[in-house]
C-alpha cells in the first residue's frame, strides 16, 4: 500500500493499463471523467487527428455544438436570458448514447425551425423597411411635386437666364407653344425618387453632377427618424431624394448611379390623387405586415425561451461528450478482440476507487466481460500530483507557477502556506491594515459561492483566487502589527511602557527629554509604544528591522536548505548529503550563522553595565575584518573571538573544495566501478510501456510488444523494470564537473546575495510604516489640529480621504508590492536551496477541470 | 515584568504548542497541512517576538522627545 497522499510530496502514481470492452468505452471514459483522477497517455501520437477512430463522432458533436452556439447568439440578439447552469441539479449524471442522439436530432430540428423563423422574420423586416422608406419617399416627394407644380414657370425662367444650362433647352425650343401644359411629362422631364444613406449624399451629388454635367435638378430632404437595417440591426439615417432630369438615357444613368451607391428607388406617381392612394395602400400593407411580424417574433421568442431553459445543460453535455471522444481517440483499438486499450497515470491510492467505478459501469451495462485494470512497471517518470483543496490550492499555484516539483521531491507548497504570508506580514506589519485585509478576505470567503458563479474583472478575480492567502496574510499582518506596535501608524499601549519621561529641574518647553528605564523590566510584547513620535524612533526601528530581516532571512534559508537533506535521503543519494548539503550548510553557517549569533549575542549583553562599561562593537566592521584581517580583533565582542573567527573562516574555505570536487569524483568512481564489474548502461534499452512506440529501437522490440497485449496477461512481463533512473544517459565526467562548478559558485555567491536580498523585509516594512505616518499627518493630523465647526467638517472630509487612501494606497498598492517581494523571496531565495523542479505536471482528464476552463455561461 | 527568562519560557511554550499541534491535529487527509501550518506559524511568530524582545532587552538608545510639556505629563501621572 502506498503511503498516504499528503501535500508534503507528490502522491504515488502508477501507470495503469485498462482493457475496456468496445461497447462500454464511452461510458467508462465518461465515468472516469467525472472522477477526474486519470491522466491518459496518447497511444496514437503518430496518427493525425483525422485518422483516429472517433473522428466522425467528434465532427457530429462539433456540429451540435455549433448549433447550440447559434441558439445562444440568437438568444443574445433577442436578449432572452439563459437559465444558469447552477440552477440544474442533475448536472453530473452522464447521458446515455441514445440521449445524445436524441439531443443531436432535436438540436438539428430546432436549428431548422429557428433558422426558418429567423429567415421569414428577416424577410418580413426587410419588407417593412422597404414599405417605410417608400412611405417616406411618397410623403417627401409629394411635397416636392406640390411645391414644384407651382413653380414650373420659375424653373423655366431660371433656366432661360442661364446661358449654358442645357437642361431645358429643347423644352424651351419646342415647348413655347404648350406653355399652358404644366406637367413635367409634358416638358419631357423624367424623375427618379428614392432613399439613400445620409453619409453618402455628398458623394452621390458630386458623382451625379460630374456624370451628367449638371443636367439635373435634385431635391432632397432628411428622414427625421433613423431606419433600422434588418441585416445588421443598425440604425441608419437616410435622406429622400427626387432627381429631375431630361431624357430617358439620363434617367437610366441616374438610376444606375443611385443603385450602385446603395440607394433604394421607389416609384412615385406624379399625380397627387394616385399618390394619395399609394400612401393609403402602403399604410394598410404596413399595418398588416406589422401584425405578421409581431406573430413571427412571438413564435421565435417562445421557441428561444424554450431552448434557453435547457441550453446550458445541453452545452455541458455536448462539451463532456466531445471530451470523452477526444480521450477515446487516445486509446488504442484492438480489432481482433474488440477491446480498447488505454494507459493512464493515476494516483496509486485511487486505484481502488477507479476499479469500483469501472465495476459499477460494467454492472450497469450488464456486460459479462469485465474491464481489466493492470498496474504496469515503468521507467518513465510519473507526473507530479499534489492533491490540493480550496485552501491549499492558491499556495500550491505559487509554487507551480515557478516550476513543477520533481516526482516525490519535497513540495515547497506545504511550508509556503505559512512562510509566504508571514514574510508578507513582516513587510506589511500594521494592525489596522491587517484587519482590513482580513475582513476583505473573510468577506470573500463568506460569499464564496455567489462570487464563484458571478463574472468578475481580472483584478478582483485574482484577489478572489487568493482569498485564503489574503486571509493568512491579513492574520499575520495583525500579529506583526502588534509586534511593531502600529495600528494605522498609531501606537497600541497594551502593556505599561518600559520607559518613563524624567524632566530635568530646569526644564523649558521645547527642550529635549530623554526617557529612562522604568525598572529593569523589558516590554513584554513587541515594540515599546513609547517609541512612537520620538525624535530617534527611526534610529531605533531602523537598526531593529535591519537585524530582524537578517535573522528572518537566515531562518528561512536554513529551513529551506534543510529540505535538500530530506530530498537526498528520500532519493537515496547520500552523495548529495556529503557533497552538497553538509559542506553547503557549514559554509553558510560559519559565515551567516556566525553573524546571526553575533547579533543575538550583542543584544543579550548589557554593554553599559559591564565592568568596566564599554561601547558595543560594530557588527558590520566585525564581519568585514573577519575576512580582511582574520584573527585581529579591534573591538572585542566576547573573549576568544579571534581564534573562533579564524576557525570559522577556515571551515568555510575548506568547504569550497569539498563542494566543488567530492560529488563529481564520487560519481566517476561509482561509474568506473560499475564498468569494471562489466555492467553496461548503454545497450540496455528498457521498454517504457507495452504500447509505447517512441523508443528508437522500435523495429527491434516494437512488433513484439505490439503483439504482446493481444496475447495473454504475460504481455506485461515483456516490460522490464529499469533499475537506473529514467532514460539512461552516458556518464560524462566533464559535464558533471561543469555542473558542479556552476553549482558551487552559485551557492557561495548566493549565500551573500540572498542574505542581502532579505534586507528587502527591512526596507519595505520601514517604507510602509513611514508612509502610513505621513498619510495620517497629512489628513487626519491636519483635521485634528482644527477646532470648532471647521474642525468637525474637516474631520469628516479628511477621514474619507484618509480611509480611501489607506485602502487603495496602503492596503492594495503596498500590499501588492509586499506580496511580489515575498513571492520573489520564495522563488529565488528559498526555492533555490532545495527545489529541483523538473517534474511533469499531472493533468487528469476531468470534466470539472474542463468546465472550469471553458465555462458555460 | 519581563526579563531574559521570558525567552526561555516562550520557547518552552512554543515547544509545548508544537507537540500539542502535532498530536491533536485533526485526523484525515489534511492532517499534514494542519500540523505544518500550526507548528510553522507558532515558530515564525515566536522568532519574530523573540527578536523584538531581544532588541529591547538592553537598549543602546533611549527615546527622546522635544515636544513634551511638563503639565501634560504631570497631569497624566496624577491620573
Amino acid at each position: 500500500m502506498a503511503p498516504k497522499d499528503t501535500l508534503f510530496r507528490s502522491a504515488d502514481m502508477s501507470l495503469t493499463q485498462l482493457y475496456i470492452a468496445n461497447e462500454i468505452g464511452r461510458e467508462v471514459v465518461s465515468a472516469l471523467g467525472e472522477l477526474g483522477i486519470m491522466d491518459f497517455r496518447d497511444l496514437n501520437s503518430e496518427t493525425s487527428a483525422f485518422q483516429r477512430t472517433f473522428t466522425q463522432e467528434i465532427r457530429r458533436l462539433d456540429n451540435v455544438e455549433r448549433q447550440l452556439r447559434y441558439f445562444h447568439t440568437q438568444m443574445d440578439k433577442a436578449s432572452i436570458p439563459m437559465r444558469s447552469i447552477y440552477e440544474f441539479h442533475n448536472v453530473n449524471t452522464a447521458p446515455s448514447a441514445s440521449e445524445i442522439d436524441e439531443l443531436s436530432d432535436r438540436s438539428q430540428q430546432l436549428e431548422n425551425r429557428v433558422a426558418s423563423l429567423n429567415e421569414s422574420y428577416e424577410t418580413l423586416k426587410k419588407r417593412e423597411v422597404e414599405l417605410t422608406e417608400w412611405r417616406w419617399v411618397l410623403r417627401e416627394a409629394g411635397g416636392f411635386f406640390d411645391r414644384a407644380r407651382g413653380q414650373t414657370e420659375d424653373i423655366r425662367q431660371s433656366v432661360d437666364e442661364d446661358d449654358d444650362a442645357p437642361l431645358l433647352r429643347d423644352v424651351e425650343q419646342n415647348g413655347n407653344a404648350e406653355q399652358q401644359e404644366r406637367s413635367f411629362s409634358g416638358m419631357n422631364i423624367g424623375f427618379v425618387a428614392g432613399v439613400i444613406p445620409r453619409d453618402r449624399i455628398a458623394a452621390f451629388e458630386r458623382i451625379l453632377w460630374r456624370t451628367l454635367r449638371g443636367n439635373l435638378y435634385m431635391n432632397q430632404s432628411e428622414i427625421p427618424e433613423a431606419i433600422i437595417q434588418p441585416e445588421t440591426n443598425e440604425e441608419v439615417n437616410k435622406n429622400v431624394f427626387v432627381i429631375f432630369a431630361h431624357g430617358k438615357e439620363i434617367i437610366g444613368k441616374i438610376r444606375k448611379i443611385s443603385e450602385s451607391l446603395g440607394a433604394d428607388l421607389y416609384s412615385v406617381d406624379e399625380n397627387s390623387e394616385l399618390r394619395r392612394d399609394q400612401i393609403h395602400e402602403v399604410n394598410s400593407r404596413l399595418s398588416d405586415l406589422n401584425s405578421v411580424l409581431r406573430n413571427t417574433k412571438q413564435t421565435l421568442d417562445a421557441e428561444l425561451t424554450g431552448i434557453g431553459r435547457n441550453l446550458a445543460i445541453w452545452m455541458t453535455i455536448i462539451k463532456k461528450e466531445k471530451a470523452v471522444y477526444q480521450t477515446l481517440n487516445k486509446f488504442s483499438y484492438d480489432q481482433a478482440r474488440k477491446t480498447l486499450i488505454a494507459e493512464a497515470w493515476c494516483p496509486t491510492n485511487s486505484l481502488g476507487l477507479v476499479k469500483s467505478t469501472l465495476q459499477d459501469v460494467n454492472d450497469r451495462a450488464g456486460l459479462s466481460v469485465p474491464t481489466i485494470v493492470n498496474q504496469i512497471k515503468t521507467s518513465k517518470t510519473p507526473p507530479t500530483y499534489n492533491k490540493t483543496n480550496k485552501f491549499t490550492l492558491a499556495f500550491q499555484t505559487i509554487i507551480d507557477a515557478y516550476g513543477t516539483a520533481k516526482y516525490t521531491e519535497v513540495n515547497p507548497g506545504l511550508p509556503t502556506i505559512v512562510t509566504f504570508p508571514f514574510l508578507f506580514a513582516v513587510m506589511f506589519g500594521d494592525f489596522g491594515h491587517g484587519c482590513i485585509m482580513t475582513l476583505a478576505a473573510l468577506a470573500m470567503i463568506y460569499w464564496e459561492k455567489p462570487l464563484l458563479r458571478s463574472k468578475q474583472d481580472e483584478l478582483f478575480s485574482m484577489a478572489f483566487y487568493g482569498r485564503y492567502i489574503m486571509l493568512m496574510m491579513g492574520t499575520y499582518s495583525i500579529y506583526t502589527g502588534l509586534i511593531y506596535c502600529d495600528a494605522f501608524s498609531k501606537e497600541l499601549p497594551i502593556f505599561p511602557s518600559m520607559w518613563k519621561w524624567e524632566f530635568p529641574d530646569d526644564f523649558q518647553e521645547g527642550d529635549s527629554v530623554t526617557a529612562v528605564r522604568n525598572g529593569d523590566s523589558v516590554y513584554p510584547f513587541g515594540m515599546d509604544w513609547m517609541w512612537h513620535d520620538t525624535e530617534n524612533d527611526l534610529l531605533f526601528s531602523n537598526s531593529y528591522k535591519m537585524k530582524l530581516s537578517i535573522l528572518m532571512g537566515w531562518c528561512h534559508m536554513t529551513f529551506s536548505l534543510c529540505w535538500s537533506l530530506v530530498n537526498a535521503r528520500h532519493f537515496k543519494t547520500p552523495i548529495d548529503i556529503w557533497g552538497n548539503f553538509v559542506p553547503g550548510m557549514i559554509f553558510f553557517q560559519s559565515i551567516f550563522g556566525y553573524l546571526v549569533f553575533a547579533i543575538v549575542y550583542k543584544w543579550s549583553v548589557d554593554w553599559y553595565h559591564l565592568d568596566p562599561p564599554r561601547d558595543p562593537p560594530g557588527l558590520l566592521n566585525m564581519l568585514i575584518y573577519m575576512f580582511l584581517s582574520p584573527g585581529t580583533i579591534e573591538e572585542q565582542l566576547y573573549p576568544g573571538q579571534g581564534p573562533v573567527q579564524v576557525i570559522l573562516l577556515l571551515m568555510a574555505v575548506c568547504c569550497v573544495p569539498v563542494l566543488l570536487f567530492l560529488k563529481p569524483f564520487y560519481l566517476r568512481y561509482e561509474h568506473n566501478k560499475a564498468r569494471a564489474q562489466g555492467y553496461h548502461g548503454l545497450g540496455e534499452r528498457t521498454r517504457v510501456s507495452a504500447l509505447d512506440d517512441d523508443d528508437e529501437d522500435h523495429t527491434l522490440n516494437g512488433n513484439g510488444n505490439r503483439d504482446s497485449y493481444g496475447g495473454d496477461e504475460d504481455g506485461v512481463a515483456m516490460i522490464t523494470q529499469d533499475i537506473d533512473e529514467g532514460e539512461e544517459e552516458e556518464f560524462e565526467f566533464s559535464e558533471v564537473m561543469i555542473h558542479q562548478v556552476i553549482h558551487t559558485i552559485e551557492f557561495c555567491l548566493n549565500c551573500v546575495s540572498h542574505t542581502a536580498s532579505y534586507l528587502r523585509l527591512w526596507a519595505l516594512s520601514l517604507a510602509h510604516q513611514q508612509l502610513s505616518i505621513v498619510l495620517w499627518k497629512m489628513t487626519l493630523g491636519i483635521a485634528f489640529s482644527m477646532s470648532g465647526a471647521t474642525g468637525i467638517f474637516a474631520t469628516v472630509c479628511l477621514f474619507y480621504l484618509w480611509f480611501v487612501l489607506t485602502v487603495f494606497v496602503l492596503c492594495v498598492m503596498e500590499g501588492t508590492s509586499a506580496m511580489l517581494h515575498s513571492l520573489r523571496l520564495h522563488w529565488v531565495e528559498a526555492m533555490s536551496k532545495h527545489f529541483m523542479g523538473d517534474g511533469i505536471p499531472f493533468e487528469p482528464f476531468s470534466f470539472a477541470v474542463l468546465l472550469e476552463e471553458e465555462p458555460v455561461e | 515584568m519581563a526579563n531574559g527568562w521570558s525567552i526561555i519560557i516562550g520557547l518552552a511554550v512554543i515547544i509545548a504548542f508544537s507537540l500539542l499541534s502535532w498530536f491533536l491535529a485533526p485526523k484525515g487527509e489534511n492532517q499534514t497541512v494542519w500540523r505544518s501550518t500550526l507548528i510553522l506559524s507558532a515558530w515564525a511568530c515566536y522568532i519574530m517576538w523573540a527578536i523584538t524582545f531581544l532588541a529591547q532587552w538592553h537598549p543602546l538608545i533611549a527615546p527622546t522627545r522635544t515636544d513634551l510639556r511638563r503639565d501634560m505629563y504631570e497631569h497624566r501621572k496624577l491620573v
